[in-house]
């Protein structure tokens, strides 16, 4: 313990260093220059997160340049900024416009968008920022304390556990919708499908690509986010011929009530320990932290029937696990070397152009960088929840704005989002095409969230199915043998989760929490 | 007649005018996959450094897809007016070529190589427990346990997956390919054990063995490296002619006026030579290049795209 005091007062003295900084030819004497890229990068990344479509991974990638002339520990600060601040700016977004700004907050539309329909866009907006404080300050603790044994948890994590743990996501994507149970289980097969677009990992065999080059790598998730929530939304609210719901006549408190903080630090406490969990595994992070979250509290909460018509449990629960994911997401890169996802890849580069092999020798050569890293993400959370919690006024002012020229400039957005993942155009005509497909989704009474889900793990599930036969030589054992008893254990979750799903004996109880909302 | 005259004038008038106020306006420069890979990063390294040489705007465009090819195509059937490059790379020139049956794209034909950027090496990495300690013993284990071995690699077609075939024929050992999204993942389950050696990267395997949580063997290329100077090559370990290093460089539609094209060659040249770029490089385990001008640089291809057709074709490797 008090090892791990030392090091964090390693990392804040770092963190708040008073410098020498030369600018445009001038020199500065005692700048705290680690702050100020600290506030940059969560400035910018609470930006990025807002505006939809637009994701820290082009973002980090265009500052790549300006970050080499920085001193490395100001570089990795500011892109970590970034990347968390996009958490928090995502929600914003989702709650307000029905959405979701950044991929991992796509469930946070399913509840948050209701709120602000019930005139409580202030609560859901400040249930998502302390929400994200909370867990953004825990997880920085746990990276702090724990990184190196969880690395060793990660390694525990074969093709057998992953396609395992996918197996009980899916399961548990039925729960996601609130509507009919059959369209839900059917939503989910669509999304699968839609996530075998694209070349085979195994043979390299080009799979329902239909001879069009921009598929070959299969369908970008942004695309099918931003189509089918962010499109589909603008279509329905356009073909309302009166006006759009306007909301803004009954904006009310900005702060969560009595009754709010009773409801939803629980939630909170859960999707902060789901969100750290899930976001140490690569591949995942705070995309199923998000979702996984959301079942979870959608299964326990004594509320659950006012899932999707605006429970602030469904703000708080995601909001936290993501941004929780988030941080723990650092774990791997920072003890192992390995990048858990894209934004964290960047990260590595920047290291390496940087002169600094990432890995666990980070740690003991160079202190300063690995505990100032972690301090700055607390002061990062800090200075979030410091300049979130002021601008929800400013927020919901964005109400105000006719729908007439809202739209067309989040359309606007989204397109250039969408465009500069890969600068195809192609993408754009993509995402309108699933904005039409949410369109008569929606008018079919069929959920997007449990597609979107199956879209996610569908790849990942047939990949890591695949690798587990490969390297078992074909014997299916591999998943229940005693030798993988993680493997083991999430099977069996599943199977009891199917199990209650499909009881008769609680047929008639999931119909009351499943009934279709008219 | 006059009028022909008039029309070819006009028609070659443009070319040389461009030629010599080349650069009068911003550049582009594809990087032909997603950003923050070592590609992507060297090509914002250059650009920044050309932008500040040619005195005109450099702007990085990643055109990701279909293993590069897309990004690549459209700079070979692009205008060769030298305001647009591509970030070439081994995967597009040399390999994707056989692996993919319908290339747009001829390497050789429609794209003008200018200067070959980076080299990087792959070594032979293999888990901690593993009994084999060299690559000698590596290869009696293997011909001990035929069919037991896995070997990871990044992706289907990749240098690592080719140069585990390479070692397999060369060696009559038959071991089982374990494709992965990226070489990343595959180096975490060598980590743990659930695949026994690997051909990656230099840049991406170095932290692992510094911190020896896999073993190196060897390293894929005739020359040993200055990073791991200790550490043989397969070559001097009994795999004679063992030579695979994973590269990229520059290249420009094939029409591109000659002119434009050295002028190109001796400004990236010139970033190179730069002693704050060619650390830069180094970091990503790179050994500044021999090869150094567009002609030398095109004829290294042809020889690549021979070796690599010859290789792919004999290891069954495909996509589509």
């Amino acid at each position: 313990m008090e090892g791990i005091f030392g090091n964090l007062a390693i990392g804040f003295i770092e963190v708040f260093k008073l410098q020498p900084v030369t600018m445009w030819g001038m020199t500065l004497q005692h700048v705290p220059f680690n702050i100020l890229m600290c506030l940059i990068g969560c400035l910018l990344g609470t930006l990025i997160g807002v505006l939809p479509g637009i994701g820290p991974v082009a973002t980090i990638a265009m500052l790549l340049p300006v970050t080499f002339n920085l001193s490395p520990i100001a570089a990795l600060i500011m892109l970590a900024g970034i990347y968390y601040g996009a958490q928090y700016g995502g929600s914003t977004t989702a709650i307000l416009v029905n959405i979701p700004g950044e991929s991992s907050s796509v469930v946070t539309c399913l509840d948050g968008y209701q709120m602000a329909r019930q005139g409580r866009a202030g609560p859901a907006l400040a249930t998502a920022a302390i929400g994200s404080f909370f867990a953004g300050c825990v997880s920085t603790l746990v990276v702090a304390m724990f990184a190196p044994p969880l690395a060793e948890v990660a390694l525990k994590f074969g093709p057998a556990e992953y396609f395992s743990l996918m197996v009980l996501g899916l399961v548990a994507a039925v729960v996601l919708a609130h509507g009919s149970i059959i369209k839900a289980i059917a939503m989910v097969i669509l999304g699968l499908l839609l996530g075998l677009v694209g070349t085979d990992v195994n043979s390299g065999v080009l799979r329902f690509a239909f001879g069009i080059s921009e598929l070959a790598d299969g369908i970008g998730f942004v695309t099918v986010a931003m189509g089918m929530f962010g499109i589909c939304e603008i279509i329905a609210n356009l073909e309302q011929k009166e006006h759009r719901e306007i909301f803004t006549s009954s904006v009310g408190k900005l702060m969560p009530s009595k009754e709010d903080w009773k409801r939803m630090w629980k939630p909170i406490l859960r999707g902060t320990f789901l969100g750290s969990a899930l976001g140490i595994l690569p591949g995942g992070g705070a995309l199923l932290a998000s979702f996984g979250a959301y079942t979870l509290e959608k299964k326990v909460s004594k509320y659950s029937h006012e899932f999707g018509k605006g429970a602030i449990e469904g703000v708080a629960a995601p909001e936290s696990a993501n941004n929780a994911g988030a941080q723990t997401s650092f774990i791997p890169l920072l003890t192992l070397g390995i990048p858990s996802n894209a934004v964290m890849a960047l990260m590595i580069g920047a290291m390496m152009i940087q002169g600094i092999a990432p890995g666990p020798q980070v740690m003991t050569e160079r202190p300063q960088l690995f505990w100032g890293m972690i301090a700055s993400m607390w002061v990062g959370n800090l200075m979030l929840v410091i300049l979130n919690l002021p601008m929800i006024g400013m927020w919901i002012k964005l109400l105000t704005v006719p729908y007439r020229y809202l739209y067309p400039s989040i359309l606007l957005f989204m397109a250039i989002g969408v465009f500069s993942i890969s600068n195809q155009p192609f993408d754009c005509f993509l995402m309108a095409c699933f904005g039409l497909l949410g369109y008569v989704c929606v008018k079919l009474g069929c959920e997007p969230a449990p597609m979107i889900l199956g879209f996610i793990l569908g790849p990942l599930m047939e990949e890591n199915l695949r690798r587990a036969m490969l390297l078992s030589r074909g014997d299916p054992w591999v998943f229940i043998s005693p030798s993988k008893p993680i493997s083991m254990g999430f099977l069996i979750a599943a199977v009891a989760l199917l199990a209650i799903i499909a009881a008769p004996a609680l047929r008639k109880k999931r119909e009351e929490v499943f009934v279709e909302e008219t | 007649m006059l009028r022909l005259l008039l029309l070819a004038a006009l028609a070659a008038g443009p070319t040389l005018a461009t030629a010599q106020v080349w650069p009068s306006k911003p550049l582009r420069l594809v990087a032909p996959y997603a950003a923050g890979g070592p590609i992507d990063i060297s090509a914002r390294l250059l650009a920044a450094k050309l932008q500040d040489s040619l005195g005109q705007p450099v702007v990085v465009e990643n055109r990701p897809g279909a293993g590069g090819n897309i990004g690549v195509d459209l700079i070979a059937k692009g205008p060769a007016d030298g305001y647009s490059l591509v970030m070439s790379a081994i995967a597009t020139l040399a390999i994707n070529p056989s692996l993919y049956p319908s290339l747009p794209y001829d390497p050789l034909k429609d794209l003008r190589h200018v200067t070959l950027l980076v080299q990087v090496p792959n070594v032979l990495i293999v888990t901690n427990d593993l009994p084999a300690k060299n690559v000698r013993e590596l290869i009696a284990l293997a011909k001990q346990r035929p069919g037991k071995l896995d070997f990871g690699s990044g992706s289907n077609g990749s240098t690592g997956h080719l140069a585990g075939e390479m070692f397999k024929m060369m060696t009559g050992t038959y071991m089982v390919h374990i494709p992965y999204k990226g070489s990343a993942p595959a180096l975490a389950d060598m980590m743990a054990g659930r695949i026994h050696l690997m051909f990656d990267n230099l840049a991406s395997a170095l932290p692992s063995i510094r911190s020896e949580k896999v073993r190196a063997l060897a390293t894929t290329t005739l020359k040993r490296s200055s990073f791991l100077p200790e550490l043989p090559t397969l070559d001097e370990a009994g795999l004679k002619g063992f030579d695979m290093t994973t590269w990229w460089g520059v290249s420009v539609a094939a029409k591109t006026p000659q002119p434009v094209v050295d002028r190109l060659s001796a400004e990236i040249l010139k970033a190179m030579d730069a002693p704050d770029f060619k650390d830069r490089l180094r970091n990503m385990g790179s050994e500044a290049p021999a090869i150094r001008t567009p002609d030398q640089f095109a004829s290294f291809v042809a020889s690549e795209l021979k070796t690599y057709t010859e290789l792919v074709k004999r290891s069954g490797a495909k996509a589509d």
